[in-house]
């Protein structure tokens, strides 16, 4: 069964005053979190999370296309990384 | 195989009779292995590749001699192959091949060196580096120019410029 709307998404609370705060600091820094299961807000968008797997943190860079997801999606915690190949990275 | 050659694929099993081998593309595309030609592998033997189904091909030697039988094919399971990375067309701009990125040194602005590239992830989140400390341990960051604002594959360099974490714990 989905989640009641009348709830809102869920978020831990101490989120949203990390993201107040990286915001407001300017500086382009990595906000560590263990908080797999909380959803992505608009507020986020343009932040860089560290996304706990169990292992390391994986560096999320939030989007707008993100938001409504959970941080969790972003940072697998079972991962197969194959071959190179002619795979390519873009520098974002 | 030497840094130059990039692993692209692997012959697999036999299919049917007539000399057509399943084969693993690695390629981002996998249907784009037919394009790279000629494909070499570790014996230096030279192979062009047509696909004749999903994951089934036709090989060709460098005489332009298809396998014949089933025997052939079968000496040829879990034969990898190789291209040079010259054949890969150039990439695009901040666009760099994962085969380029992984195994350079990764090193601070003012020239220390961290560690080396071991791994590049993407989750859907943007890229990011795994650097392997020379000390033991790993540096993951994100492929942004601020966190990586100098790539010299010639060099075998990168420079790293890892951000300042903060952690957000209950």
């Amino acid at each position: 069964m989905a989640r009641s709307v009348w709830k809102g998404p869920f978020v831990d609370g101490y989120l949203l005053g990390k993201a107040d705060a990286a915001r407001a600091s300017g500086r382009n820094e990595i906000i560590k979190i263990w908080s797999r299961r909380s959803t992505i807000l608009p507020q986020f968008v343009g932040l860089t999370f560290g996304v706990y797997n169990g292992h390391k943190f994986l560096p999320v860079q939030v989007t707008e296309n993100m938001v409504g997801h959970k941080f969790g999606e972003f940072s697998p915690t079972r991962t197969f990384t194959g071959h190179a190949a002619d795979k390519k990275a873009k520098r974002g | 195989m030497a840094r130059g050659q990039i692993l692209m694929g692997v012959i697999g099993r036999p299919h049917g009779v007539r000399g057509l081998v399943h084969v693993q593309s690695y390629t981002a595309d996998p249907a784009s292995l037919a394009r790279y030609a000629p494909l070499r592998d570790s014996r230096g033997r030279t192979w062009s590749l047509t696909w004749r189904g999903e994951g089934v091909a036709e090989l060709r030697d460098a005489d332009g001699v298809p396998l014949r039988s089933r025997n052939d094919a079968e000496r040829l399971v879990n034969t990898q192959l190789f291209v040079d990375r010259a054949q890969l067309p150039d990439a695009g701009e901040d666009e760099f091949y994962l085969a380029d990125l992984i195994g350079l040194r990764a090193e601070t602005d003012r020239g220390a060196t961290l560690g080396r590239i071991a791994a590049v992830h993407d989750y859907g989140a943007g890229s990011s580096l795994e650097i392997a400390r020379d000390g033991g341990g790993i540096l993951i960051v994100p492929f942004t120019r601020a966190s990586v604002p100098e790539i010299a594959v010639e060099a075998g360099r990168a420079v790293v410029v890892p951000p300042p974490e903060i952690e957000a714990r209950a």
